[in-house]
């Protein structure tokens, strides 16, 4: 792809790339018609930062979390996870290659098998892999909820009926890790817990991260969370990615207006934070007939004529930096996409 | 049965609520316990507040605070066993909990109405929205149905729903999650109450969404001058809306102020924590969050003393013997369960590990905490 989110990004400039996603697109079928749930979406994860990938409800951002680990298959792209495409996999090489991807859920309760206990909930990747006697099993298992803050002496015979959301999200976190993963996918994994519950995962995975020298990717819709556990952050918008930056430039220097947007529709413990907040109007178009030009026109404060016409490419804004605008916000401002490139623009 | 259309005259007519003097609703010394196999759990454990005409009361606590229970107790939605329940809720002078369930009926929705979490489980799914807004329409104010339609149409347009005259026809199911929120808001306000509580409006909802539900409440509310009781886990949420703010801990109140006291001048170490604990946009990625250890206390055996000792990093001997009583120092409006309250974001207890104090002192969220106006209360 001639696409600029090649550039290296500002974080982990020396790991290596363990995930090559390239013009990845997913399509449902609605009726008779085709559904783009992700349209061209590329980026890199290296080895060991934590990737943040951020957006509204029916952005994608899901369904890409889902193709990563192939329970959902893509419809076109590549998907290159150490070198060997996944998209089209099949069989025993998928199976293989997959529990070293492993992926925690959003709602934790019903990632688990509410009729079995804990200790085989989180036994059961070795058992079905055969690995290890039923000692070592148990060993493992001891170790992993121990490492996710659960006592496995007292839990693993209960039931995932009789703990909170919290320590479901811990177990379904230590069934992820037996398989001894490099890469973890984290779909929303804390927006159905409380604040209080869920600083404590988010710092439980950022000591995980480090102890077993996970790469993460963090699926999320609040800007807030992402930015806290990630190196890098891709903000989705309708299928496409419309900025990527490092956390702390994508909070300094946000250019998409849509990023703009999602910064100030976070509620800040300030009372005297409200003045400056302007809440995004409207909702997301639907995916069946997106806006032309830019997908994001419909709701933009600043859209112009152009934005209607042609479509904006992900192009550099500062090292590190990407943006999918023609009319870059913030200090990226005045950087107007030139317009040579649209002539044969590819859908990124 | 035969009261069924409109107000039946004699029994309980609320016309007097807009002359009532005094606070709207007075919640007094509330304890609710359910009855359960393991034991009695003491769900809200002798709550008091009041709510004033057109102000933005806001409740905030974890998961098992008491929270829902509490606002379950106060609209008189509780299940008919099992329950123990005490204390006094007036409601613009009445007394809801001596009310029979006909009464209720002619309360809820025309005078007092709820917003609760779940708006997909909340709306009848078999059912058009149009229709479900009409039922209060209809029921409380005795509208023919052309009257009731036209009135939906226009309560759909005023929470924001695009081609109203099209989705009053629609379906809970084809509709967004933020746009059945504001289907359940528009039901809510349908009959003008003068009470609103919103049980958790946002949660579930994207950031996005959430901003403009809870703006599309604060500017309903200013025009139509209700007073909102908003429920939440996260302070955040009503940090920059509320007049007042409670914090609840194991069903008690631990904290009450005026919203800009209660984030300059926090007393309580559990409204600190629960500050804390929000990532914060401005903090570097990576940084480390002050979450809370622990969890809630089990309601039917709660510690002795301060429930929240077994979790404090300030917790003494004092604590975890008596329990705190609910007082004030020096201003009248901030109330506090704490034997040791904060000072500027620290300790006052004796003996505090320094790391600990330390760390807590530089997340103090509002620099320059002096002792506010007493009456300072937050502009709407």
């Amino acid at each position: 792809m001639s696409e600029p989110a090649t550039t290296d990004p500002t974080a982990n400039q020396d790991g290596d790339i363990v995930l090559d996603v390239k013009d990845l697109v997913v399509e449902f079928k609605s009726g008779r018609q085709r559904v783009q749930a992700v349209s061209g979406v590329t980026f890199q994860v290296r080895q060991g930062e934590t990737l943040g990938l951020v957006g509204e409800s029916g952005c994608g951002k899901s369904t890409t979390g889902r193709t990563l680990v192939q329970v959902q298959a893509a419809t076109s792209g590549a998907i290159v996870y150490q070198g060997r495409d996944l998209n089209g996999m099949k069989g025993k090489e998928l199976r293989q290659l997959r529990t070293k991807i492993q992926m925690i859920f959003q709602d934790p309760i019903s990632s688990l098998n509410p009729r079995r206990r804990i200790k085989d909930i989180v036994a059961e990747p070795l058992v079905i892999w055969k690995r290890g006697t039923k000692e070592e099993r148990t060993a493992k298992v001891h170790e992993m909820l121990d490492a996710v803050g659960i006592d496995a002496e007292v839990a693993g015979d209960r039931l995932p009926g009789e703990f909170s959301g919290g320590q479901c999200q811990r177990i379904s976190i230590a069934r992820a890790l037996m398989a001894d993963p490099d890469l973890l996918i984290c779909d929303e994994p804390v927006s159905a817990l409380d604040v209080s519950v869920q600083a404590q995962i988010l710092n439980l995975l950022a000591d995980l991260k480090e102890k077993f020298r996970l790469t993460m990717v963090f699926i999320a819709h609040d800007l807030a969370v992402v930015k806290n556990v990630s190196d890098r952050v891709a903000v989705m918008y309708l299928g496409k990615l419309v900025e990527v930056a490092g956390s702390d430039e994508l909070y300094r220097a946000a250019a998409h207006p849509y990023t703009e947007a999602l910064l100030a529709s976070i509620p800040e413990p300030d009372p005297d934070h409200a003045s400056g907040h302007k809440a995004l109007t409207g909702e997301l178009p639907s995916p069946l007939n997106p806006p032309s030009g830019c997908r994001f026109r419909t709701r933009c404060p600043y859209v112009q004529a152009r934005c209607a016409e042609e479509e904006p490419l992900l192009r550099d804004v500062a090292p590190g930096h990407q943006v999918a605008c023609h009319f870059p916000v913030g200090p990226a401002a005045g950087q107007v996409a030139p317009t040579a490139t649209t002539a044969d623009a590819p859908t990124v | 049965m035969a009261m069924r259309r409109g107000r039946p005259a004699g029994t309980l007519e609320f016309k007097d609520v807009g002359t009532h003097e005094g606070p709207l609703l007075v919640v007094d010394d509330v304890h609710t316990s359910f009855r359960t196999a393991r034991g009695t759990v003491r769900a809200v454990d002798g709550v008091s507040f009041e709510v004033h005409e057109g102000k933005t009361l806001g409740i905030v606590g974890e998961s098992g605070s008491g929270k829902t229970v509490l606002s379950r107790s106060i609209m008189g939605l509780l299940p008919p066993r099992d329950v123990i329940r005490s204390g006094t809720v007036h409601f613009a002078g009445h007394d809801m909990t001596a009310m029979e369930d006909k009464e209720l009926r002619q309360v809820w929705g025309a005078e007092l109405s709820m917003i609760f979490q779940d708006p997909m489980t909340a709306l009848n799914p078999v059912k058009r929205i149009g229709v479900q807004i009409c039922e209060s329409l209809r029921l409380h104010l005795d509208m023919d149905k052309k009257e009731a339609v036209s009135t939906a149409v226009e309560l759909l347009r005023s929470v924001g729903i695009p081609s109203p005259e099209e989705r009053v026809r629609w379906y809970p199911f084809q509709l967004s999650g933020g746009m059945r929120q504001r289907v359940m808001i528009a039901i809510a306000l349908a009959c003008a109450p003068r009470l609103v509580l919103a049980d958790e409006p946002t949660t579930g909802l994207d950031v996005t969404v959430q901003a403009q539900i809870l703006d599309l409440l604060a500017d309903l509310q200013r025009e139509r001058h209700m007073a909102v009781i908003l429920v939440t886990h996260d302070l955040g949420v009503v940090a920059s809306r509320a007049d007042d703010i409670i914090v609840m801990y194991a069903g008690r109140i631990v904290e009450r102020a005026p919203t800009r006291t209660l984030f300059s001048d926090t007393k309580m170490p559990y409204t600190q924590a629960l500050m804390d604990s929000i990532p914060r946009l401005a903090d570097p990625s990576g940084a480390r969050l002050l979450a809370i250890g622990g969890r809630p206390p089990d309601l039917i055996n709660p510690p002795q003393g301060c429930r929240f000792a077994p979790r404090c990093p300030y917790a003494q001997d004092k604590c975890r013997e008596s329990d705190p009583p609910l007082r004030t120092v020096g201003s009248p409006d901030h109330l506090f369960a704490c034997w040791f309250p904060l000072v500027d974001g620290k300790s006052t207890a004796p003996s505090v590990p320094v790391s600990l104090s330390a760390s807590s002192s530089s997340a103090a969220p509002v620099a320059g905490a002096s002792d506010p106006d007493p009456t300072a209360e937050a502009d709407a």
